[in-house]
Order: C-alpha cells, then structure tokens, then sequence
C-alpha cells in the first residue's frame, strides 16, 4: 500500500530530533497494526489556549496521499473553528483543494495556526465567534476557564 | 462524464468511434460525420478512465508508449524528468513528498527500457500506486512550469487569482481537469509535441490542434506530433493512426 511506505517517512520525520513541531506536536502515539490513525498532543502558544494541551486524533484513509486525512480534538476546547464533537474545519485537508505533495507536518502546522489564531468570518460555531468578534475579553475570559477546566496538563518543559 | 473500470483500458479498443454518451446528452451538432472523419484516419481508440485526471492519464500512457520504439527520445526524455525534480524543489514544493512522487514517477518511466511492453505499461496505468503517482508528478510539472512562467499565462486564467492560486486550485489537487492551459504547460514543461482531436459542437469534422511546445522559441526541433488524443467534452482518450 503506497500510504503505508509514505506514512513512516512522514511520522519518522515528525518524530525526530530536528522536528520544528517537535514542542508544540507531541506524545505522537501510533498503534503498530494500524499506521493510518494518529494520536498526539496539540501544545498551542497564544492565550487563551496556552493555559493547557489538546489530545487530537489524525486518520488517513487507505487512499491517502491522494485523498486528505481528517483531524478531530479528543480535548473539548473552546474555538471558533471547532465545533462541539471535535470536528475542524482546515481548509488545506478540504476535499476539494487536497493537494497529494501536502505533507502531514504541513496539516499539523496549518492546525497550530489555527488553534493559536482563531478565523471567525468562517466559524463551525457561530456562538463563539460572535463573542470573539464583539466580546473580546469575554471571549477571553470565558476560554481560558474551559481551557483550564476541560485541557490536558501541559508538558513540563 | 465517461466511467471504465480501469484507468486505463487495456482491450476497450473501439474503432467505431461512436460517442459514448446517451443520445439524451448527446449534443445534436456532435453530427455522424465526425466519427466517419476519424474512421478514415484513426485506427483504434484506446479509453482512459473518467477520473477528472484523464489528460494526464492519457499522456502518460500515449508518451511513454512511442517510447517503447524510440530509444533516442527516451534517453532525452529520461534526462529532462531526472532533472526536473531539483527544478520543483528549487520552486518551494516540500522535498521530502517530491522526491516520494518523483521515485515513483522515474520506476514508471524505466519500465520503458526494461525493455518495455504495452502490455507492462497497460498493467502500470492500472494499478492505482503507481498511476495516481504518475498523474500527481505530471500534475506537479504542469504546475512548475506555469509558475516558472507566470508572467506569460496570468492573462490566461480565469478569475482573479495569482498563478500560485490557479495550480494549487486547479492544476495540483487531483481529480481537477485539464484546459488549454494545462495541455500547453505539460507539452512545453516535456517538451514534447501532440495533437487534439476535438469531437465538438463546431464543424463537420474534428478541429484538430497541434501543440508545439517549440513555438515562440529559438529551438527548431521537429515539432511533428508524437501521439493524438481524442477530445470528447469532458473526457480524453488515446487514438491510434491508421
């Protein structure tokens, strides 16, 4: 299967020493009889996200390069740009704009910006991104205390 | 759009040209007299699947396949894809995907020498490894080359979208099919000529093009068409001469 060749080379470099996602991508956990489902740890930068770390969930169909892989937050989390199951909305693994060259680093990059720098004009939750465009610092305050109640504990270093 | 079962189809020759579509589609200016115009110059019809990457496809096939009898053309052939993938990196395209594409296109390409066979090639474009990769790195040079030349087509693409925009929305995502634009980039990127065969509304008999990548240049290579394909609305496929 041409995913599976593909896939180690991606998670091997996503793995190493020299990984530039290496701080903010990690506990990357994949089962040895199944390649095609990640697991790993979202370890955002900006307030209000950087109270706590998210569990994500990255599948890649058996088609993958040339289908897109889906993300979904195990982590409720306060978003614009997620919605209530965990479901995102990244533009880049879109069905319709995948482009097979996109490497699985590329898609946890774009996820990081994403998360650090919500998009309100186009929410999953529109609730929220209301509140982000006209409430800022209710916005605010209200996601650092579920990012504090409901995140994971964040790595020590 | 046309569906087969294969991506590219091994014994689907059709020599009677007739159009594939339900007379309820068929539109009425796409008149008998096109298919008697083929019958008289056209041999067989080799069918491509109907996956939004048959220019690709198509090409690929139809390329590589006169390159099982012209040694000389493939050495020049080999040396161009050997080299083009440093061009792509050199254009920002992630190094490590590339060179996953780039691998897979060059183990495709060798099997003309092998020596090849249609037989072995036909087998290549059907298995889904190795065919989608090829269309990915065709698709990749396509994209290269209207970026290496943006300047030249900006005024020809729809929409206003830079060219970087144009490839990463309709020329690198798979599955999106291919104008004008595409064709020129992929015969001037290989440098390679071909010709169209268009089974259209206009006429009574099939406007044929011929691409000339040598065109508007100082090179004077023999511009003569290496292969034709058919253009049915929509779809191409692979036509033999007779």
């Amino acid at each position: 299967m041409a995913a599976t060749r593909r896939l180690q080379k991606e998670l091997g470099d996503l793995l190493s020493e020299g990984s530039p996602l290496k701080k903010s991508f990690r506990d990357i956990v994949v089962d040895e009889s199944n390649i095609l489902l990640w697991h790993g740890l979202i370890v955002p930068d900006n307030p209000p996200y950087n109270k706590g770390a998210f569990k994500i969930e990255i599948s890649f169909p058996a088609e993958y390069p040339f289908k897109p892989p889906k993300v979904l937050f195990k982590t409720k989390i306060y978003h614009p740009n997620i919605d209530e199951k965990g479901q995102v909305c990244l533009p880049i693994i879109n069905a319709e704009n995948w482009k097979p060259a996109t490497k699985t680093d590329q898609v946890v990059a774009s996820l990081l910006s994403l998360i650090n720098d919500p998009e309100p004009e186009h929410p999953l939750r529109g609730d929220l991104a209301e509140e982000f465009t006209k409430e800022k610092k209710k916005f605010l305050k209200n996601a650092e205390e579920f990012t504090r109640k409901y995140s994971e504990k964040r790595p020590a270093d | 759009m046309e569906t087969n079962s294969g991506d590219v189809n091994q014994t689907t020759f059709d020599p009677t040209f007739q159009h594939p579509y339900s007379p309820a589609r068929l539109p009425e200016t796409v008149r008998p007299s096109k298919s008697q115009d083929l019958k008289s110059r056209f041999k067989n019809l080799r069918k491509t699947r109907g996956d939004g990457n048959c220019f690709y496809r198509a090409f690929g096939f139809a390329y590589l396949e006169t390159l099982l009898t012209n040694g000389k053309e493939y050495k020049r052939f080999f040396e161009t894809a050997q080299k083009s993938k440093d061009d792509l990196i050199g254009l920002g395209f992630p190094q490590f995907t590339l060179e996953d594409f780039h691998d897979t296109f060059m183990d495709v390409v060798k099997m003309v020498e092998k020596p090849g066979t249609t037989a072995a090639l036909v087998e290549a474009f059907n298995d889904g490894g190795l065919s989608d990769y090829f269309v990915v790195y065709l698709r990749l040079l396509v994209s290269g080359h209207l970026q290496q030349n943006a300047d030249s087509y900006i005024y020809f693409i729809d929409g206003e979208r830079t060219i970087k925009e144009f490839c990463s929305q309709e020329v690198e995502p798979m599955g999106k099919e291919s104008d004008h634009i595409h064709i020129v980039s992929l015969t001037k990127a290989l440098q390679v000529p071909i010709c169209v065969e268009y089974m259209d509304r206009e006429g009574d008999k099939c406007n044929s093009f011929t691409f000339n990548p040598f065109e508007g240049t100082a090179d004077s290579a023999d511009a003569t068409p290496v292969f034709t394909l058919l253009y049915r609305p929509g779809h191409y496929d692979i036509l033999y001469p007779l």
